[in-house]
């Protein structure tokens, strides 16, 4: 036989004190960002009897087998993909109120109506002076209000492209820190401190880049990790230890796409469908199809008063000069008014006289401009975009409580809970206090021994 | 046994976005109570917004009909009275020729009496040519100048355009803001003169000139007269229609203003009686949430342990 008493109890006095460390090691990090509940793995040791001693009961006591991180990769993944989308919900409504802000809140709508009600009012005595000083004035406004709204919407796209541009920043920074963990990864020892921390550290940064693309990602045998951009079929990011470089480039219309490079030898395009860098491409793409509806308005808009003024005399008796300029086609960052002076409105037709009170021309104006329609297109703009808006926001808080149910289910089992911890305390506790009575026995058992005369 | 265990971050993660959840939406409404809109941007309501886009429109529209229909009473009042003068002119021209159209009266007597007719004519013209309440010519269409010119003969033509022109009263509504000059002046053709104010001249010159024609220029003229009358009796009602017209859109406009500000009420206004009962219910739940938290928060094991 040859278990030995006191090394028995040597070897539980040990395995308690490792799952001491770990109990604490746990409650220590309960709230560190990213950290993965680690729990002691402790098996029998067990030995064959040796020769010429087959047969023979031999126990060896216990040993830590190793440190286990209770972190299950399904659970994680769901995590990244829930929370790319969730992201991108984020991102895509942010850029669709700001877009909405911008045309709503310059008052656009108002000012069209405003110029439409002072052509109306000035038939009512088309050779006054003051009625048509009013009618430039709200003109003037309403061509202001046209410059302000593109201009509050290239701001947006501005904004969105810078932040597009640092969030591309952060991901070449995050895929190039991987690629460090991987190689460190690589040369870990299984189940080490080193490798469990390191292993931290990978899912971390992989959590922090899925908040800006959606990744897809392959774990080795080694514990390293394959990662591409937009799904399984997209280009390589990281690979070993070296690491591709995401770029952006903006289209004429201020759109966005991305490209990696660094892998192939020409850049690789990325479809990205996640994270907050598909949020801002895919508001950047409804941006300029407002902008190119907003000029169209404008152009509708001029095109129509100047086909009219044309078309009459004023009461000068000279013939109508255009009273929008900018360029055809009208855009509603060029509009600008060319008739200084009400004088210019031509509200007669050819066949008049001059100082005619004859309105035709103007009643021929408000018709064209009654079936053009530009006010309801402006109004159909806004509700079209608003329309948007609340869409995607209902998406993004079905898409957010989707996310933290993910959370939730990975915390269930990564994230460590103070209750359970102290109970792993108080039961160490008990077993270090039973091996070491084990080790006092052991002691009396020897002395016994001893005092034999 | 499966158990659900939570992680002690989770729980205060949880724990802290659902107390704030429920703090910006008691936050919400009480930003809709204190504004009295219920729609800050359009996004929160695209349909009603929409709506109430396009009531304000046609509210503002309204109010410019409101200003134009005021012209238009104002120089259809103005015609009115004008054609009232001119009836008052007529009818003492009438006494005047029937005087004249006795043969008993000398031919001195008969000039005097053509020489007043001519001066009444004077005055129907200068009445002809008064102005409306924007300067223009009252009975001259839309022309700036004077509706009747006379030449150094005495003889009236007409200056003015042929029609005075429309004013839009809203819903597509329009009343012509005026009469010209022979829409109520000219005789029906076979009368021997185009209009009143030449058989009005022929009147005068004829009892002037004296003589046998005179007493027929009488009778001429009371023919013509009476036949003018009827011209500006006929006006009258037009004008008197016009009128009515005028009112009849004006109170249409004001009920479906009425109708318009109840229903952006509606649509677009805060509800204080069902939004201070989800105040008062949001508050509730929130105080419950935040007691509920302190108590959990405070249950620790290791409290229990020595």
């Amino acid at each position: 036989m040859a278990s030995d008493l006191l090394s028995i109890g040597r070897s539980g006095a040990q395995a308690a004190r490792v799952a001491l460390d770990v109990t604490a090691q746990n409650i220590a990090n309960a709230s560190s960002e990213g950290y993965v509940r680690r729990s002691a793995r402790l098996a029998e040791v067990s030995s064959t009897g040796g020769m010429g001693a087959v047969g023979d009961v031999s126990l060896s006591g216990v040993r830590l087998e190793g440190v286990v991180r209770n972190a299950d990769l399904f659970r994680q993944a769901e995590v990244r993909r829930t929370g790319a989308d969730a992201a991108r919900a984020d991102a895509e409504v942010a850029g669709l109120e700001n877009v909405q802000a911008a045309v709503e809140q310059s008052n656009v709508y108002n000012a069209m109506v405003g110029f439409e009600g002072s052509l109306q009012q000035l038939v009512g005595d088309p050779t006054s002076a003051s009625l048509r000083a009013n009618v430039i004035e709200s003109a003037r406004t309403m061509v202001g209000t046209f410059n302000i709204a593109a201009s509050a919407l290239d701001a947006v796209g501005t904004g969105l492209r810078f932040e597009a541009t640092d969030a591309i920043t952060q991901v070449n920074t995050l895929s190039g820190e991987l690629a460090r963990v991987n190689l460190r990864l690589a040369r870990a020892a299984d189940a080490s401190s080193d490798q469990t921390s390191l292993l931290d550290q990978r899912d971390s940064l992989l959590q922090q880049l899925s908040a800006f693309t959606d990744v897809s990602t392959r774990i080795n045998a080694d514990a390293t990790v394959e990662l591409r951009l937009g799904g399984a079929s997209g280009p390589l990011m990281v690979q070993g230890g070296s690491a591709g470089t995401l770029g952006m480039t903006t289209a004429g219309d201020g759109t966005i796409s991305f490209a990696v490079s660094g892998f192939t030898a020409s850049s690789a395009a990325a479809a990205l469908t996640g994270g907050s860098l598909a949020g801002k491409a895919q508001a950047l793409v409804k941006l300029a199809a407002v902008h190119a509806r907003l000029d169209s308005l404008a152009d509708t808009m001029a095109a129509t008063v100047n086909a009219a003024q044309t078309a009459g005399i004023t009461p000068a008796n000279a013939a109508g000069q255009p009273l929008f300029g900018g360029g055809a086609p009208f855009t509603a960052a060029s509009l600008t008014l060319a008739l200084p002076d009400g004088a210019g409105i031509a509200t007669a037709p050819a066949s008049a006289g001059a100082n005619s009170r004859d309105a035709t021309n103007l009643n021929a104006l408000r018709t064209a401009l009654g079936s053009a329609d530009p006010v309801g297109g402006m109004d159909a703009l806004l509700f079209d975009i608003s329309g948007t808006v609340q869409g995607r926001t209902v998406t993004r808080d079905a898409l957010r409580t989707i996310a933290s149910g993910a959370q939730v289910s990975l915390q269930a089992q990564a994230g460590v809970d103070l209750d359970q911890e102290a109970v792993n305390l108080v039961r160490f506790q008990q077993a270090f206090q039973a091996s070491g009575k084990v080790m006092q026995t052991a002691k009396d058992i020897f002395d016994t021994l001893l005092a034999i005369r | 046994m499966t158990t659900i265990s939570t992680s002690t971050s989770a729980f205060y993660e949880r724990s802290s976005m659902d107390i704030a959840d429920l703090r910006s939406r008691a936050e919400g409404l009480q930003a809709d109570l204190s504004r009295g809109q219920r729609i800050a941007r359009s996004s929160d309501d695209p349909v009603g917004a929409s709506r109430l886009r396009q009531l304000q429109r046609a509210d503002s529209l309204s109010q410019i009909d409101v200003a134009n229909a005021a012209k238009a009473n104002t120089n259809l009042q103005l015609t009115d009275s004008a054609l009232g003068t001119f009836a008052d002119y007529v009818t003492r021209i009438q006494e005047l020729t029937t005087q004249a159209a006795n043969g008993t009266m000398t031919d001195a007597a008969r000039a005097s009496l053509g020489t007043e007719i001519a001066q009444i004519r004077g005055n129907m013209i200068q009445l002809a040519n008064s102005r409306d309440v924007e300067g223009g010519a009252l009975f001259g269409g839309q022309s700036a100048g004077d509706a009747f010119t006379v030449d150094s003969a005495g003889n009236a033509t007409y200056a003015g355009t042929g029609t005075a022109g429309d004013l839009p009263l809203g819903d597509g509504q329009n009343v012509t803001r005026g009469l010209t000059g022979p829409e109520f002046l000219k005789l029906p053709a076979g009368s021997g003169q185009p209009d009143l104010l030449a058989a009005l001249k022929a009147l005068a010159d004829g009892l002037q000139a004296g003589g046998a024609a005179a007493v027929q220029a009488a009778q001429d003229g009371l023919a013509a007269l009476n036949q003018g009358m009827d011209q500006i009796t006929t006006a009258q009602t037009v004008v008197g229609t016009r009128l009515a017209w005028v009112d009849l859109t004006t109170e249409r406009r004001t009920n479906l203003g009425e109708m318009r500000s109840a229903e952006e009420t509606d649509v677009g206004g805060t509800d204080i009686a069902s939004t201070v009962a989800r105040l008062q219910e949001t508050m509730t739940v929130l105080e419950a949430s935040q007691a509920s938290f302190t108590k959990l928060a405070s249950l620790s094991l290791f409290s229990l342990l020595n």
